[in-house]
């Protein structure tokens, strides 16, 4: 079939065989790190998963409006769908990683904090820029009511545009997919410094306080790099823009949440491998 | 006590630097045509609308900056590693990732300019010449604050993560914050100042953007004067306000006890609250425009 000839693709569309390959691969990846390094580096692959997928699901809530946006032809924020999140996310690692001495549970909320205040922080002076800036109120152009506050939205939106800056549930979701993108980062950085902290003292010969400065920069590089992976990944199941939770196509994450898992399984046998072979 | 007294300093310091960062990375960015507006400068010639404005879209501004803080900041690093004084490593780091920035500025101008010769849009050599140098010299000030707050943070607050892995991840949170701060500032309101105020443009209009000033045709520098009025300071008080006030929680709150729950849930709360301080605060802006500007159409069911 010829590319003219073929149906255009439904973004939305799950692909059952696709989403069963996926599991599949994920599920041989754990085997392997089950063989080479069962206990805690499987215990850390675990970790790395669930902390990809919750950036990736967490992605799905950034309200995008990317370069449509920046024209106020459309809402959200104007910049890039990975590009935001990876802000978000790495500023909740930054606290995240702070906070690592006290606990994970601790880290990885106080990550999930320090990602939604940078969200909740931006997402305000969004709405402040098209307000007061450019004298333009927020309007969604995917629902004819905000799902939280009931506002309506069509008699808000100028003539010619898809609406324009940020309707409270976007903000919302802002909000929301920050504390997951920073919880998510947080969780990845911790797993791999917990394994770091216990195998690389053996491998290097050395103390737990000479690796120390080692294991921080190799785990916080592998997770803003596991980052990104998800981040774009997530990017590409949105296409160009997404106004939120609210937008129709939110309902792709469990694509997304499945790639994510791949790929953050691959990412992190390696991070794992360089250490345990 | 002291310890707390210093490290509210420093934080303070960091913010402010921070919203200097912010204020130079948005500036910068208009000036280069970085972000999402430069996708109507790169329209605008394929519609037959011939333009002075300058044209580098280097990448997406987060990991453009991610880059060149990240690069400021290791080779600063490593200048302090051959025992040169800090401040001085941090200045000779930040002219030579400025110089990196310098090279990508006039080769992504050269590249998409060129790639517009079929629309007869021309590569203009004064543009460049004239242009480049000054989105150089905002992006040191932009790089330049945003390592010395990584050091700070680094050096005296006693962060775990190396300089140049901080350089990234504020590099990132830099250009994220100014790009969505900024962006619509410039691509709305200085692009397309021939359209109507306070209404978005309409996509039948993309590509015509403005071309000519108060006396000959438009370059970026005046775009650059044009937002460094309010996106500019409104990236900078964004950025400025994500790095004081999560420094300003952990450094107070987080070695406090929570009756019940221990140290660090202090920071955790204050982070919750403050998040909810800016929920309010949107909903405010959001409602006050609504009642304030008012719809653009009667409501279906009103008209009906």
């Amino acid at each position: 079939m010829s590319a003219v000839a073929a149906k255009p693709a439904a973004g939305g569309a799950m692909n059952p065989t696709a989403m069963g390959v996926g599991i599949v691969m994920l599920l041989i990846l754990l085997g392997i790190c089950w063989y080479v390094a069962p206990g805690l580096g499987l215990m850390a692959l675990i970790g790395i998963i669930i902390g990809g997928v919750l950036i990736g699901f967490g992605t799905h809530f950034v309200p995008v409006g990317g370069a449509p946006a920046a024209m106020g032809q459309a809402p959200g924020i104007a910049t890039g769908v990975a590009m935001l999140a990876a802000g978000a996310g790495l500023a909740g690692l930054f606290g995240g990683a702070w906070a690592a001495e006290q606990g994970t549970v601790i880290a990885v909320v106080t990550g999930g904090v320090g990602g939604g205040l940078m969200m909740a922080i931006t997402c305000m002076m969004v709405n402040f820029v098209y307000v007061f800036g450019m004298g333009i109120p927020a309007a969604s152009g995917k629902v004819k009511a905000d799902p939280i506050t009931g506002d309506t939205q069509a008699e808000y939106k100028s003539q010619g545009t898809e609406g324009h800056g940020l309707p409270f549930v976007s903000f919302v979701g802002g909000v929301v997919g920050g504390i997951l993108g920073g919880a998510g980062g947080t969780l990845i950085y911790l797993m791999l410094l917990d394994l770091y902290k216990v195998t690389l003292p053996t491998m290097m010969s050395a103390t737990e306080a000479q690796i120390m400065p080692i294991a921080v920069s190799a785990a916080g590089m592998f997770a803003v790099g596991m980052f990104l992976v998800n981040a774009v990944l997530t990017a590409y199941n949105i296409t160009g823009t997404i106004e939120g939770p609210h937008d129709p196509k939110f309902k792709r994450w469990p694509r997304s949440v499945v790639a994510s898992a791949v790929a953050s399984a691959l990412c992190g046998i390696v991070a794992i491998l360089i250490v345990v072979i | 006590m002291e310890n707390i007294v210093f490290g509210i300093g420093i934080t303070a310091l960091t913010g402010a630097l921070a919203t200097v960062a912010g204020a130079a990375e948005d500036t910068e960015s208009n000036i280069g045509s970085q972000g999402d507006p430069n996708s109507q400068v790169q329209l605008a010639p394929q519609m037959g609308f011939l333009h002075r404005i300058f044209n580098k879209a280097v990448a997406g501004e987060p990991p453009a900056y991610g880059l060149w803080c990240c690069l400021g900041a290791g080779l600063a690093w490593a200048f302090m590693a051959m025992q040169i004084n800090a401040v001085l490593a941090i200045v000779l780091g930040c002219v030579l990732a400025v110089f990196v920035q310098g090279v990508y500025a006039t080769t992504a101008y050269l590249g998409r300019q060129a790639s517009l010769k079929k629309f007869g849009q021309p590569i203009y050599v004064d543009i460049l010449k004239s242009m480049t140098t000054v989105t150089m010299a905002h992006a040191f000030v932009a790089i330049f604050c945003t390592v010395t707050l990584c050091f700070l943070i680094n050096a005296a607050l006693g962060h775990p993560f190396p300089l140049p892995l901080l350089g990234l991840v504020w590099g990132i949170a830099l250009g994220a914050a100014g790009s969505a701060t900024g962006n619509p500032y410039y691509g709305k309101e200085r692009q397309y100042q021939n359209q109507k105020f306070g209404a978005g443009v309409p996509i039948s209009a993309s590509g015509n953007i403005v071309r000519y000033a108060e006396a000959g045709e438009r370059n970026s520098l005046d775009n650059g004067f044009f937002t460094a009025k309010l996106g500019g300071p409104a990236s900078g008080v964004c950025f400025g306000l994500i790095v004081f006030l999560e420094l300003w929680r952990t450094v107070i709150f987080e070695k406090i006890d929570f009756p019940g729950l221990g140290p660090g849930w202090y920071a955790i709360f204050v982070g919750i609250l403050m998040i909810l301080v800016f929920t309010i605060a949107d909903r405010y802006i959001e409602t006050w425009a609504r009642k304030t500007y008012g719809p653009y159409a009667e409501p279906k069911e009103a008209s009906s």
